[in-house]
């Protein structure tokens, strides 16, 4: 194999990552669940990350509106804007923007934490005392992160559309009943099968590459620093890409 | 522990409210969708769906009532939508409503409007087919509006000239520029006012003339509608002929018998004849004329003498006393 130094060592990570998953799924499927530590790991990822993403969420769906408002006045279709930020938040905003602030605080918080624990061999040292590491520290990270940013998501996109909301009652007064019609008047399960379905992949990725890069970080406490920035950047990406596939699979299937 | 407990009521109020709210959403698609809750299909044809997609709004008269489930190609002419309609709007539709494609809004989703049709007709049943109306099309709205345009530009065109013409003519302009013309003409309308009354006062009269005339009233009536006197008419017109014959024949003795006196006379015969043409008989006959007068005249003075006489005295004074009587 003479492929240069970059390229080798970017397909053995990709190998490393895929066989990290599969371990992951054999570990996971197996009996005995660490029950506890997977409810633990839901309130830390899920309910401790609801604030920021609460805030975020409405932030942009107020801001999105107001920056929508003019270029939809210039066609006269103002009353559209509701329809409109609504598609847009549900669709494509309120997971992708979910997913990344998820990304950067799970993601960079499970890289830490995994490579301090493997920089100190407190793996090392769970394995001498009978527990599965992996099971304990990885497999309920991953399940936790999965399942919480969907729920997340959705909270997330009910509090961008109030902000949006808010941002239509600026200049204009709509009431909260007729804001939301509209809002769902546009939206078709079409809209919100698909986005809230990839967000399990999101979860699905950012704790896994989380765990990866933390249960793989080299020794010292420069590894520690290195596999939490990593975490964030390889998982934002993947996000991306992730959201490009589910994209096209349903327009391949015509959910769109 | 208790610590534990707590995070984990967090946890799974975190995560309740997240569920809750996308079962919220998707019930809310849901009921615009009109998948939750009783429904029922109905089927149209079309000949042209003008670009009518799964999913679009059914409305009946305005209000939302379904959604549009499939379309089907059935053959080159015709198009098959299938229409999901809640359960609740079925009373009001009958198996006589028309269907028509419509637009949401002047550049909106296209969506079917169903419109009651005219007169009774039962209510429609699962997987009926209700009749489809054309939609107004906006090529052909086009096509029929340049078709419109086209006749504008002739008639504009004609009614220039005409414009052209009317200015050109002089007798027009004289005509209008003529005052003395409304009062004439203010003066024959007048006319025609009172000549319109005295016709009308006509009429009137006729009018009664006539029911007199139809009721039998007057000789003319009786001329015309009495049935028994035209039969004396008759009969008297029969008896005037035959007078006429009688006088004619009466007429043609007569002129015999002239005729023969005419012979008589000229032939110099008869006693008229000697009266007329014989001078001396006249003569003779003034003499005896003369000599009866003179008679009579003594027989007066006799019988007078008579009356005196003492033996005939008794009578006359008798006849006297009869004619006091009387």
């Amino acid at each position: 194999m003479a492929l240069p130094l970059k390229t080798r060592f970017f397909f053995s990570e990709t190998g490393d990552i895929a066989r990290f998953t599969g371990r992951f799924f054999s570990h996971g499927i197996k009996p005995r669940y660490e029950i506890t530590e997977f409810f633990r790991q839901c309130f830390i990822i899920g309910y401790k990350s609801l604030p920021l993403v609460s805030l975020t969420g409405f932030i942009i769906g107020l801001v999105l509106t107001m920056q929508l408002r003019p270029a939809l006045m210039d066609y006269g279709v103002e009353s559209q804007l509701p329809g409109m930020v609504g598609i847009a938040i549900v669709r494509e905003i309120g997971p992708m923007l979910t997913a990344l602030i998820f990304a950067g605080k799970i993601g960079s918080s499970i890289g830490a934490e995994l490579g301090s624990m493997k920089v100190t061999e407190q793996i090392d040292a769970m394995e001498v005392s009978g527990t599965n590491p992996f099971k304990y520290l990885v497999v309920t990270r991953v399940v936790a992160a999965t399942l919480m940013l969907p729920v997340l998501v959705v909270i997330s996109d009910c509090i961008a559309l109030y902000g949006s909301y808010l941002g239509v009652n600026i200049h204009s007064v709509t009431s909260f009943h007729l804001f939301f019609d509209q809002v769902f008047h546009r939206l078709a399960f079409g809209d919100v099968i698909p986005s809230i379905s990839k967000t399990f992949f999101f979860g699905f990725a950012i704790g896994v590459i989380g765990c990866y890069k933390g249960y793989t970080s080299s020794k010292g406490t420069e590894g520690v620093g290195s596999a939490a920035n990593a975490a964030v950047v390889v998982s934002s990406v993947l996000v991306f890409i992730i959201d490009l596939i589910a994209v096209q699979i349903t327009d391949i299937l015509g959910l769109n | 522990m208790s610590k534990k407990i707590i995070d984990n009521v967090k946890l799974g109020i975190f995560v309740m409210a997240g569920l809750l709210l996308l079962i919220f959403s998707l019930y809310m698609i849901g009921r615009t969708e009109s998948l939750f809750g009783s429904t029922f299909k109905l089927r149209t044809h079309f000949k042209n769906t003008n670009g009518l997609t799964k999913g679009n709004n059914i409305r009946y008269s305005g209000i939302q009532v379904g959604t549009v489930k499939s379309m089907q190609i059935l053959n080159d002419t015709t198009i098959e939508v299938v229409m999901v309609i809640e359960e609740k709007a079925r009373t009001y539709i009958h198996t006589n409503a028309i269907t028509s494609i419509g637009n949401e809004g002047l550049m909106g989703n296209k969506v079917i409007n169903i419109s009651p049709g005219k007169g009774f007709a039962p209510v429609v049943n699962e997987n009926d087919i209700i009749l489809s109306q054309k939609s107004i099309d906006t090529d052909e709205m086009l096509q029929t509006l340049n078709k419109t345009n086209e006749n504008i530009a002739v008639i504009s065109e004609e009614l220039k000239s005409t414009v052209l013409r009317i200015n050109n003519s002089s007798a027009i302009w004289k005509i209008l520029n003529d005052n003395s013309l409304a009062s004439n003409l203010k003066i024959a309308l007048e006319n025609i006012r009172l000549a319109s009354v005295k016709s009308k006062e006509v009429t009137t009269d006729l009018y009664t003339v006539i029911n007199d005339v139809k009721k039998g009233k007057g000789s003319a009536g009786i001329l015309l509608r009495d049935t028994a006197f035209a039969v004396q008419l008759n009969e008297a017109v029969v008896k005037l002929k035959q007078a006429g014959d009688n006088a004619n024949r009466l007429a043609e003795v007569l002129t015999n018998d002239i005729n023969k006196i005419n012979n008589q006379i000229e032939k110099g015969q008869g006693v008229i004849t000697a009266l007329i043409n014989d001078t001396s008989i006249t003569l003779q006959l003034k003499r005896t004329l003369d000599n009866i007068e003179k008679g009579t005249d003594g027989f007066n003075a006799n019988m007078e003498a008579l009356k005196h006489n003492i033996f005939f005295r008794g009578y006359f004074r008798k006849l006297e006393k009869q004619k006091k009587k009387i």
